[in-house]
């Protein structure tokens, strides 16, 4: 039975995205963004059905699996704009110079104002690098690795959310710019808001990403003194 | 009808294979980072071999390019089941959820404008290095 419960999880999740994926497609409205629709009708399917996290996640963990695989496939697009980092490697290392550290120091000092406890600071710190690089990060910081997955997701869907807007505001002249705004501050799901932009968007804002993460997770046991 | 429909068949089997190839570079990479080198991740180890396969020349571009779109297209999937996970942390939200969100929000406009705006800033300054550059090399 709880096998059976545990395998519809897994197709429903599945057929779900991809239903709303289309949808999303189609109308092109926030709320119909997969990463905030598919969850929410989720949580309150797990809720109203008082099926357990771990059951739901005892197979669909193979999709969260896929994340790891996924990493190492961001070889192919760097491989194929090896020319453009080549081209702009001064301003792309500036993104990832200046954003990767802003983010850990302002998440951390934001929540230390508010008065959150230390668990979760340490937790928020290396909320908007990609889940597996922040779950690589995670111990360093003495976070708590469950805390910080949600907080990524979370830092990813408010990114998709607020980054056309804060594009609007901002006086930015360049691709580069855009593409390196979602990279640096809203990971995995930045980058697919970035794609749907323009395509020189999506790179810089995977590579911004990929560097930025690479850059935290090496960076994190000497950060995690510090904080 | 077995040869007409084969290449068609061929065709369907080339992206699962190419994700299963990057899954095995990954298994194989999160081995060397348990075994050997623990302090980088393995999705770190298995994306700079593949970079440096690809490089060398050991790996075609065209035996991983469909399987690394396709993985890298459907990445929001992969994420929601970390998400769920939120209903093991219901009292903590319900509790601090809104200092949570108002961190994470704030936080990230923050990220947006130094990041971006630096960027600009840098490749202004990028075009300018390379206009004085060229105008230096036409004078000699």
């Amino acid at each position: 039975m709880e096998t059976l419960i545990a395998i519809i999880c897994f197709v429903v999740t599945v057929a779900l995205y991809f239903v709303v994926k289309r949808l999303y497609k189609r109308f092109h409205v926030w709320w119909l963004s997969p990463l905030f629709a598919v969850p929410v009708i989720l949580v309150a399917g797990v809720l109203a059905t008082h099926v357990s996290y771990s059951t739901y996640f005892s197979e669909t963990r193979w999709l969260s699996w896929l994340l790891g695989p996924a990493t190492v496939a961001f070889a192919v697009p760097i491989y194929e704009q090896r020319a453009l980092i080549r081209k702009h490697w001064f301003p792309l290392l500036a993104g990832v110079a200046v954003g990767m550290p802003v983010a850990m120091l302002s998440s951390v000092w934001l929540a230390r104002l508010l008065g959150l406890s230390d668990m979760l600071q340490k937790s928020l710190a290396p909320r908007s690098i990609s889940t597996p690089f922040a779950l690589a990060a995670a111990p360093s910081f003495g976070a708590e690795a469950n805390l910080t997955a949600v907080f990524v997701v979370i830092t990813g869907v408010c990114g998709m959310l607020i980054g056309e807007l804060m594009i609007s505001l901002l006086p930015l002249r360049s691709r580069l710019a855009k593409g390196a705004l979602f990279g640096a501050a809203a990971h995995g799901a930045g980058t697919a808001k970035a794609n749907e932009i323009g395509a020189e968007e999506g790179v810089v804002a995977s590579l911004t990403m990929m560097f930025g993460g690479l850059a935290t997770v090496l960076a994190a046991p000497m950060v995690g003194h510090l904080l | 009808m077995t040869t007409a429909s084969s290449p068609a068949i061929k065709q369907w089997l080339v992206m699962p294979s190419q994700v299963a190839l990057l899954c095995v570079v990954w298994l194989a990479a999160s081995h060397v980072s348990q075994k050997l080198i623990p302090a980088v991740p393995a999705g770190v180890i298995g994306m700079v071999l593949t970079l440096g396969a690809l490089a060398m020349g050991w790996l075609p571009l065209d035996w991983c390019r469909r399987g690394a779109r396709w993985l890298l297209a459907e990445m929001l999937l992969f994420f929601i089941p970390a998400v769920v996970a939120v209903v093991n942390y219901s009292d903590l939200m319900l509790d601090a959820g809104w200092k949570i969100m108002i961190v994470i929000v704030l936080s990230t406009a923050l990220v947006m404008t130094v990041t971006s705006l630096a960027v600009d800033a840098c490749y202004k300054l990028e075009i300018a290095v390379r206009r004085r550059f060229r105008h230096l090399h036409s004078e000699a």
